[in-house]
């Protein structure tokens, strides 16, 4: 059963550098996910995979196309999509003067949610943190407190912005092994990220966007299949970073 | 009418505003720091201090520098030409009376001469007349003659006004202002910048949640600090507010709300926290030099005036200067009270047409 069904989502906005010229962010793309999945867009900076989840989220206005989770219509009812999302986004920043626990009241109020704050912060690994100041938390506990945060409507969909961007390795299993909890509990997970062994290890489906397009969709073992470049010697296989270089080219992004 | 959901966000902006325990301190500081100041200019005029050389010393000139010394207008010092001339260049005396050797005042016209520094002293003209005038009656008091008019003083609304009650309802309104601007504009930015405007568009909550929230939690704080003012005023400086508290706080209530709205309009204007202060203070400080803040808006230039009268500070200030100084109540639709509904209105419509949410959110 699809959860997600995108299809000609387009967003432009003004170019830079020539404010009367528009150029498309999100060019015409459509994708569909399905319950319980957890699927990844990956892309370099600049691709639209922000745009597209901003859009899903009922953040940024949908220029034209349509996208429907769980069967509402983005477009015309952000409000009752909202109820059902949890969202991580890039910056995860939080009012300074409250601690943890205020601030878990506060999200859960802004969805009418009685919550458990200790319930969440042990889902997180956080449960020693109840009365500590976001700016008392390091990188990798910051986006645990995200995705508590993001928790707190006990959402159906959860969406993550690059939750590992900046985190040591450590971190970044402790956050991948959380993911993979949630999602065995029963949640969708979209996510962006331009963590190749990431996206490999978490999901179920990958999209690689490149200049607003889905340039490829498929399970990563099967992107492997088409797309890596058959290695001489050992390796026998090449791995998604591979994949990813081929389409994507070796040109850097700003 | 205010939603429970309105009601908690705005005890988490309250929570958040009063933990701001250093903002809060230096807001009511300057405000403090100023009345205090006043606290021991008295309320009676002050006298000026003159010299006078007596270079007859016959019993004529001691009549008469007795008679001068008489005078409350004056403090008489008198001395040596060389001693008094130090004191005049070092500004101990604002002018010296020389009084002529040949003086006797039972014989014609006496010349006297007075030296001032004209580098020191504005008002020359002014204290030219008051030691005239004072002449005036010293002759009248020599010749025994009754003056033909006599001036009595009297306050027409009968009730005592120092420059300190002047003084407090415009810095009220200054404060008010400032704080209604930071509280809204300013924290609109930096929520902004920092993202958490965008993390909370991504839940249910409506704009006019976060608004109405924000403006409750800013009144309150706006009320608390403008109290802590309040109090010291009345309890240490004895000033009186003429007309009722329920008044003077509803003013106060809803030019808070005045400011917040125009504060929102800057928020969604300024772009980036470097664009807002330039913004916000070229809109603040014209208002204090121009709102009678600190004086009164007649003693502007009379081009000025008119425009001076309509800017959203001046009619507060006049707002609640008319319910602190004469007793006016807040449902008496004078033309403050008019002047403060139209901003009302017209910075709500403003917040409301220029205020973006897409765009705020980032």
């Amino acid at each position: 059963m699809n959860i997600i069904e995108v299809k000609d989502l387009q967003k432009s906005y003004p170019r830079p550098e020539n404010k009367k010229e528009t150029f498309n962010a999100v060019d015409g793309i459509s994708f569909n996910i399905q319950a319980k999945e957890i699927y990844g867009i990956l892309g370099p900076n600049g691709a639209g995979k922000t745009t597209t989840l901003e859009m899903l989220e009922g953040l940024k206005d949908i220029n034209s196309g349509t996208a429907m989770i769980n069967g509402i219509d983005v477009k015309k009812h952000p409000y009752r999509v909202k109820k059902i999302i949890g969202v991580q986004l890039q910056a995860n920043e939080y009012f300074d003067k409250l601690d943890l626990s205020e601030l878990l009241i506060l999200f859960g109020k802004l969805y009418s949610e009685e919550i458990d704050c200790m319930d969440l912060l042990k889902k997180v690994g956080l449960s020693d943190k109840l009365k500590a100041k976001p700016k008392q938390l390091s990188g990798g506990q910051k986006q645990r407190f995200s995705i508590a945060c993001a928790l707190v409507n006990n959402p159906k969909i959860l969406f993550l912005d690059e939750p590992t961007t900046g985190l040591d390795p450590q971190a970044k299993r402790n956050l991948w092994k959380l993911v993979k909890e949630l999602n065995h509990l029963g949640m969708t997970i979209v996510l962006t990220t331009h963590n190749m062994e990431e996206a490999e290890y978490l999901c179920d489906r990958i999209a690689i966007m490149d200049g607003g397009k889905i340039i490829a969709e498929d399970t990563p073992q099967e992107l492997i299949n088409k797309y890596a470049p058959e290695p001489s010697d050992l390796p026998l296989q090449g791995n998604i970073e591979d994949v990813f270089l081929t389409l994507t080219g070796h040109k850097l992004r700003d | 009418m205010i939603t429970s959901l309105q009601l908690h966000l705005s005890k988490v902006f309250l929570k958040i505003f009063l933990r701001d325990i250093q903002s809060m301190i230096f807001n009511i500081f300057f405000p403090l720091a100023f009345i205090a100041a006043f606290m021991f200019s008295g309320s009676g005029s002050e006298s000026i201090n003159i010299g006078v050389i007596d270079n007859a010393s016959n019993i004529s000139s001691k009549n008469f520098t007795d008679l001068i010394k008489d005078d409350p207008l004056f403090e008489v010092t008198q001395g040596t030409e060389i001693n008094l001339k130090e004191q005049l260049l070092s500004g101990e005396q604002l002018a010296i009376i020389v009084v002529p050797k040949s003086f006797d005042y039972t014989e014609g016209t006496n010349e006297l001469k007075l030296l001032l520094d004209a580098s020191q002293v504005r008002q020359i003209n002014q204290i030219r007349t008051a030691i005239e005038n004072s002449l005036l009656s010293v002759e009248r008091k020599l010749s025994n003659t009754e003056p033909m008019f006599s001036l009595k003083v009297e306050d027409f609304k009968a009730r005592p006004q120092r420059y300190v009650d002047f003084l407090l309802p415009g810095l009220l309104a200054f404060m008010l202002m400032n704080l209604s601007l930071g509280g809204s504009g300013f924290n609109i930015v930096e929520y902004r910048r920092r993202g958490i405007l965008k993390r909370l568009f991504v839940t249910p909550i409506e704009p006019k949640d976060f608004i109405t929230s924000i403006v409750l939690a800013r009144m309150m704080i706006v009320v608390i600090q403008l109290s802590a003012v309040l109090g010291f005023a009345i309890l240490l400086l004895g000033v009186r507010i003429e007309g009722s508290l329920f008044s003077l706080y509803g003013m106060i209530m809803m030019s808070t709300f005045i400011f917040l709205c125009l504060g929102f309009c800057f928020g969604s204007l300024a772009k980036t926290q470097e664009a807002i202060r330039p913004l916000v203070t070229s809109f603040t400080f014209p208002q204090l030099i121009l709102s009678g803040v600190f004086f009164p808006i007649s003693s502007l230039p009379d081009m000025i005036q008119p425009i001076a009268q309509f800017l959203p500070l001046s009619v507060v200030v006049n707002g609640l200067r008319s319910i602190a100084l004469d007793g006016i109540s807040l449902f008496t639709l004078d033309s403050s009270m008019f002047g403060v509904i139209i901003w009302a209105i017209l910075s709500f419509f403003l917040a409301t047409k220029y205020f973006v949410w897409k765009e705020v959110a980032g």
